[in-house]
Parts: structure tokens; sequence; C-alpha cells
């Protein structure tokens, strides 16, 4: 090759390169939807706060209501992540010829900071008693009606992200009978002085001996100085002192907070329908 | 999301510009004639977009073998978290990450300026602790040591005419997308870890 073929060759490279870059980049923002055929649309209005939740429901392919009872996922921030849950369960009682579950997707009512933690250490937090108690006494019952849902403590599954996570942490401990499954990630267990271990500690003689599942997922480079020990402490905790609990942790490489949520919902996902 | 559009298509058009550098290098006498530097060392500190917690100490040295090929070795050491080594009962025993990337790109040179942009890769390691230490729960321990891909995407800026001269440069992370995955997601926590460093630089051809 000349030398001028060569210095042109060079030239090129960068360009090329961040050409396939930007069509990968592009190419990846479309965003994977549930199919609008197995969805239904709800809206129910909160008497504990007043506020209007929109639920999304994701329906298992040959839905038979009258036939089969069908276990339930509850998915936190549901307008994120009710999409992704609803395609991952679909694909893993597909490719494991197992009954599929209802996924359903909560909306947001009031801000998630506030519906989400469970004391007010700001004007921006403190309302979860609130929504658990919309959850139990308006959605739940409104699943079991309308949908014909398992009634079972074991067919159903909370599912939270972050704060999300929190809450499920949080639910495990003060009103243990509602979910049998836990799906637990990234979850916000410095909060408040960390008040899921508090929690945990207070109510354990309560729940110890109850059967449950419990999936916990965080991403390993959640390096902010508050995520990774509470995140063990309570693991730790669970399998130290709970006699029927089927337990998993996953610690997922190179990914943070926001990174590791997506790989951590399926290998949660896959947990439960194995264990379940 | 549509910032990290925009640094990129940002970057596609500067790679693709022709540039208005003279063929011949400047002379010592040719004022006017932009700076050429075949060979630099440039040390500076810098900091993450994460709200400024993270300190850099690194270290660049330039090769432009063509005026308008350059290469470059980038080494550096972050002390990463260093505002919240203890908060909640939870301590931060230690946080570091050591880097060491290559890269390739090219140059675009002005009276006084020169930018160049290059695209980097290598390896991170990051390395740290975290206590959970209070009266009411068993004391944990939680330590971490991971060695993972580093590669993404650099600017920097060299100011000055002389031996010496001011450098600014910044790093846009890309990993772990897309080897990981390729939802935006992934580069959630990069958009943090964009790296904006100041030093000053030598010239040693």
């Amino acid at each position: 090759m000349s030398a001028k073929n060569k210095s042109k060759m060079f030239k090129n490279i960068p360009t090329i390169a961040i050409a396939i870059m930007l069509l990968s980049f592009l190419g990846s923002c479309k965003k994977e939807v549930f199919s609008p055929e197995l969805t239904k649309e709800i809206s129910i209005q909160s008497t504990a706060n007043g506020a209007t939740y929109d639920i999304k429901v994701g329906l298992p392919a040959n839905y038979e209501p009258g036939v089969e009872k069908y276990a339930t996922i509850y998915v936190l921030d549901g307008e994120e992540n009710f999409d992704f849950v609803s395609n991952q369960c679909k694909a893993i009682s597909d490719k494991n010829v197992v009954d599929n579950v209802l996924v359903v997707g909560i909306g947001y009512g009031k801000d998630r900071s506030i519906d989400y933690t469970p004391t007010k250490i700001s004007s921006a937090t403190g309302g979860a008693t609130e929504f658990l108690n919309f959850i139990e006494t308006q959605l739940i019952p409104e699943m079991e009606e309308q949908f014909g849902v398992d009634t079972a403590r074991s067919s159903r599954v909370i599912l939270g992200h972050s704060y999300g996570g929190l809450f499920g942490a949080n639910v495990f401990c003060i009103d243990n009978e509602l979910f049998g499954n836990y799906i637990l990630l990234s979850p916000s267990l410095w909060f408040d002085d960390l008040i899921s271990l508090q929690l945990e500690k207070a109510y354990r003689e309560h729940n110890k001996h109850r059967s449950q599942l419990v999936f916990m997922g965080i991403g390993a480079a959640e390096n902010l100085g508050r995520m990774q020990a509470p995140f063990e402490a309570f693991y730790q905790t669970l399998r130290d002192n709970y006699s029927d609990i089927r337990l998993a942790k996953n610690r997922e490489e190179d990914l943070d907070h926001m990174g590791s949520k997506e790989p951590n919902i399926v290998k949660g996902l896959n947990y439960y329908f194995q264990n379940r | 999301m549509n910032l990290l559009k925009y640094l990129l298509l940002f970057f596609a058009l500067m790679v693709s510009f022709p540039g208005v550098a003279q063929k011949e290098m400047a002379t010592a006498s040719d004022k006017h004639a932009p700076v050429v530097r075949l060979l630099t060392i440039e040390p500076a500190i810098g900091i993450h977009t994460n709200f400024g917690i993270d300190l850099l100490l690194t270290n660049m040295i330039q090769w432009n073998p063509y005026k308008r090929l350059s290469l470059a070795s980038y080494s550096s050491y972050n002390i990463n978290n260093i505002t919240q080594r203890n908060f909640n009962h939870i301590k931060t025993n230690y946080n570091y990450s050591i880097n060491q990337k290559f890269g390739v790109g090219t140059s675009f040179y002005f009276r006084k300026i020169t930018h160049t942009f290059l695209l980097m890769a290598g390896v991170k390691y990051t390395s740290y602790k975290e206590t959970l230490d209070s009266a009411d729960f068993e004391k944990t321990g939680v330590a971490i040591d991971a060695l993972s891909p580093d590669y993404g995407l650099m600017y920097s800026l060299k100011w000055g005419r002389k031996k010496c001269f001011f450098t600014v440069r910044t790093y846009l992370p890309l990993y772990p997308w897309p080897t990981k995955g390729s939802n935006p997601l992934y580069l959630d926590g990069n958009m943090n870890n964009i790296s904006l460093e100041l030093g000053v630089g030598i010239k040693i051809r």
C-alpha cells in the first residue's frame, strides 16, 4: 500500500468508527412494547391519598380466567417497567413451558418519592402507608374481581427498583401477609437511617416462619457509599433468620444503578418462575 | 439521552471537517502559522460530572506521527466519592480506580489552539469497600474489585504557542454500552462519569 493511501486510510478510521457508533446508538433507542391485544388499562382513584393510578394489566396468551387462576406480579414504576416485565414473563414462560402470570403495572399517582418512601424526611417523601393501603384495599381486590386472579398470598409478587425496592422491602417487613414473593432491585435501604433494617428487626418474630421467596439484585458499580452495605446486611439478615425462605441475590458486574435494572429483572423473574 | 446524541453528532462532524491546518509545519519565525506539536506530555487534574465528588489525577501522552493522525496514551488514578465517605452509618473504607487507555484520532490546528478528537480504549480497575457499622445491627462489610473494559470518546484542547501550554480535556465513557446491551439505560450512569480535566502540557517535539 502506498504512503498516500495509508495516510488516507488513517484519516477515515475515526469518521467510520463514529458513524458506526452513531447508527448503533440511534438504532437502539427503540423501546419494546408489550402486545396491545394482551394489555388492559384501567384507572383507580385511591381513597387513601386521593391520587388516581393508571394501571396496565398484561394478560397471558390464551387467557382463561374462568378456567385458570393466575399468579400476579405487581410492578412498581409501571410506566417504565411494565412492557419489559411483561415481555420477559412471556418469554420465560414460553421457554420453560410453564404457566404465565398477570403483570400489573402500577403507574404514578403521587410522585414516586412520596408513594414509595415510608417516612416523611422531606416534603416529597413519606406516603408509603397510603400507597400500600391503595394496593391492599383497592388494587388487589380489583384484580381478583375483574381478572379472576389467584387470591393466595403465595401467588402474589411485588417487583420494585430503587425506591420501589425500598417499598417492597418495607412491605416485606410490615405487611408480610400480603405478598409471598419479592423481587427487590437496587433497593434504597439507606433511606432514613436504615429504616428498612429497623423494620425487619421489629417484625422479624412475626414473619420469620412464613414461607416466602425473595430475590435481591444490585449493580456492582453502585459505589456511591450507600447501596452495597445495607443491601448485603438485609440479605444476610434474611438468610440467617428466616427458616422457610427461598432467597437469592445477584450483583451485576460493571453495571450501575440504572444499567443493572433490566438484567436483574430478568434474573429475578427467572428465579421466581423456577422456584415458585 | 438527547445530550448524548448531540455529543456524538458533534464528534462525527468534527472528525469529518477538513480543517484549516497548513500543510507545512510552523517555523519559529512564522508567528501566524498554527503550532503543530508532535509529542506532548499533559498531566492534569479533574472531576467527574457526578457533582464533582470524584478527584482525577491524570496524564496523557500524545504522539502525532502524521499531522492529522493522533495517537495517545492516557493514565489516571481516581479517588472516588470523596464527599460521602460516612453516610447513615455506612462507611466507605476506600474507593478508587485506575485507568489505562490508548487512543487514535485526529487533530485540527489553529494559531493558538489545537483540537484533538480521540477514540479511546483500555481497561479500568475499580476497588471499593463499604461497611455498615451501627450499634443496632450486625457489622457488615462489602468489598468489590473489578477489572473492566473502558472505551469512549475524548476531546482535548491545547492552548498556547510556547513549549508549555494549557490543556483541557473531557472524556465520555461508553462501556458497558453497547457490548453488554444496546439499551441506552446502560449509558445512564456514564452521564455522571464524564471527566472534565485541566492541566499544563509540555511539548517534547
